[in-house]
């Protein structure tokens, strides 16, 4: 995989002229964005799709009989069906959301608390991000029954014994990440979910890092409900997916009703309309949609093999540059087919944050923190760590900005061949 | 080195960082509160013993990064000598100073602090220069001292 050698710098790779806001410098340094796992940059074509939808198209959808309420809604329906495809859905089983929390959300709200009785089980794992974690927490609390979380292992793998362990008759949902966004560990959710299944769990999947790579296939993976990101897979804000099975959906309550999911209404109640629209009350992000459907005709003609192929080289030179220093901890599984590009280190000494921003000083930009997954931080026993997170656009040469980028890191806050801890103790001339 | 004039981290900021001034929990105490940057997880405790309603004796411990570190450091040495309700007043004009990115008129007491206004150009990190001066806040808006 190393030997790939269209990955070696920027200029060479065939897909960062796709992205224009690339092209900008930051801090007087060209930009290596190295911070995909939080939201990904937009390709020319995402970006025109939301323009000429606003030129040409702009109108409500499914109220309208004009010719161009015809057209959005085409439109809208269309990109439905282009992000069932790439997920292996029907059309009927993705409602759009505004991403992947509010998605989470209305499985938590709508579906959890009808299903949740005192003393039943929710399993999540010690990996979970916030979104996939506090909606249970508290529809447990509401309900009276009781959160567990499978464990992972020292090098972020999660404890496949412990989560069968913790399986039982009253585990009534378990909800876990396909892929996390601080380890990168890829979590082998078809065989998790046939655990889950045999006790009679529903299982409820946090794709937002795996959809950007191609690699969701609700049909293999067998979950129950999943949910990701538009923003995170290269389209825009503001628009994210639910998928659910036909027949669980039909059992779901809409979290939120209103206008255009209705069946019928009078004075007293109201009935609900047909799924999925019964999910979408409001006018939906209908540019959002629409482009979203664009980001996935790009990454649909980049295919899934070569996104792979090419992250997976890439991770592979990064963990191990890194792995090298002697005073970089990298949290997570090594390089391989079980884990993403989504790398975290601490630097010996060095705040995450303080590393982030001289990094930014020098254009690269990572994130720094506890990535909306404190349970996880607490597990690691880190306040925070930094995260560098790869995309499609992303070469050596991004990486090797990193590297340098550390070393100016250390000469900043002098931790140069000395341990932070000694660094800190005796101050620098 | 130090990095460029324009970076947050100047020579003061680092040096104080790296040798906190006050950084031991002050005993006994008449007032101690927390402060914690939901952001990013850093805690700030300050510690104080007012003798004659002046802060005799200040300690702040911080688990941050250099910016809250050296914010701390720079706060306690700003505010000793002051009564509790002037040093919590000090610290509303710092904030303001960050908000608005004044330097030019600073009270003495917060000279020493004006290479911190540079956070205001980095949204993300202007908690961490306030994070010490919230639980000062926090304790003049007590009305009994706690400890």
């Amino acid at each position: 995989m190393s030997d790939n050698t269209e990955n070696t710098s920027n200029a060479e790779n065939p897909y960062r002229g796709d992205f224009p806001i690339l092209a900008r410098e930051i801090n007087g340094h060209p930009l290596s964005y190295l911070d995909n796992a939080a939201t990904t940059q937009k390709p020319r074509a995402v970006i025109d799709a939301l323009v000429r939808f606003y030129e040409h198209h702009n109108a409500n959808v499914h109220r309208g009989v004009h010719t161009l309420s015809e057209e959005a809604s085409s439109l809208y329906e269309e990109a439905r069906a282009k992000v069932a495809a790439f997920i292996g859905a029907s059309a009927a089983e993705v409602i759009f959301t505004r991403g992947a929390t509010e998605s989470l959300n209305m499985v938590a709200l709508g579906f959890a608390r009808g299903l949740l009785r005192p003393g039943d089980e929710v399993l999540l794992t010690e990996m979970e991000h916030h979104s996939n974690l506090v909606p249970w927490q508290e529809a447990a609390r509401e309900t009276g029954a009781v959160t567990r979380f499978a464990r992972i292992t020292d090098s972020g793998t999660l404890e496949l014994e412990d989560f069968a362990a913790q399986l039982n008759e009253r585990t009534r949902l378990v909800a876990l990440t396909h892929a996390s966004n601080v380890l990168g560990t890829l979590n082998p959710v078809a065989e998790l979910t046939a655990m889950a299944h045999k006790v009679g769990a529903v299982v409820v999947v946090d794709a937002a890092q795996t959809a950007p790579k191609g690699l969701v296939d609700v049909a293999a993976l067998d979950c129950d409900f999943l949910a990701f990101s538009g923003h995170k897979m290269y389209g825009p804000t503001g628009i994210g997916v639910l998928y659910g099975k036909a027949a669980l959906l039909e059992r779901m309550t809409p979290a939120f009703t209103g206008g255009g999911m209705i069946a019928k209404v009078d004075k007293e109640r109201a009935s609900w309309g047909e799924v999925p629209r019964r999910f979408e009350p409001g006018t939906p992000p209908i540019a959002g949609a629409v482009a979203l459907g664009a980001a996935v005709d790009y990454l649909q003609g980049v295919g899934p093999a070569e996104l792979r192929r090419r992250e997976a080289g890439l991770t592979a030179y990064a963990l191990e540059a890194l792995d090298a220093a002697e005073d970089v901890t990298v949290f997570g599984p090594p390089a391989g087919d079980h884990r993403t590009g989504v790398i975290s280190f601490n630097l010996r000494g060095v705040h995450p944050h303080d590393v982030a921003e001289v990094l930014d000083e020098t254009g690269v930009a990572v994130r720094a923190g506890h990535h909306c997954c404190q349970v996880l931080m607490q597990r690691l026993e880190v306040p925070g760590v930094v995260r560098a997170s790869l995309g499609l656009y992303n070469s050596r040469e991004d990486v090797e900005r990193l590297l340098a980028g550390l070393n100016r890191v250390r000469e900043v806050f002098g931790v140069s061949g000395v341990s932070g801890g000694e660094a800190a103790r005796r101050g620098r001339a | 080195m130090a990095g460029p004039e324009h970076s947050l981290y100047r020579q003061v900021i680092l040096e104080h960082a790296r040798q906190p001034r006050n950084a031991e929990r002050v005993e006994p105490h008449s007032h101690v509160a927390e402060a914690v940057n939901a952001l990013c997880g850093d805690e700030a405790e300050v510690t104080l013993r007012l003798e004659n309603e002046r802060i005799a004796a200040i300690g702040a411990r911080v688990r941050g990064c250099v910016i809250s570190q050296a914010a701390a450091s720079l706060m306690t040495e700003a505010v000793r000598g002051l009564p509790l309700a002037q040093a919590a007043r000090l610290g509303g004009v710092f904030r303001q100073a960050i908000e608005q990115g004044e330097t030019g008129a600073l009270p003495p007491e917060l000279i020493p602090l004006a290479p911190l206004i540079e956070v205001r150009k980095h949204r993300s990190r202007i908690r961490c220069a306030l994070l010490a001066w919230e639980a000062i806040e926090t304790m003049a808006g007590e009305t009994a001292p706690g400890g």
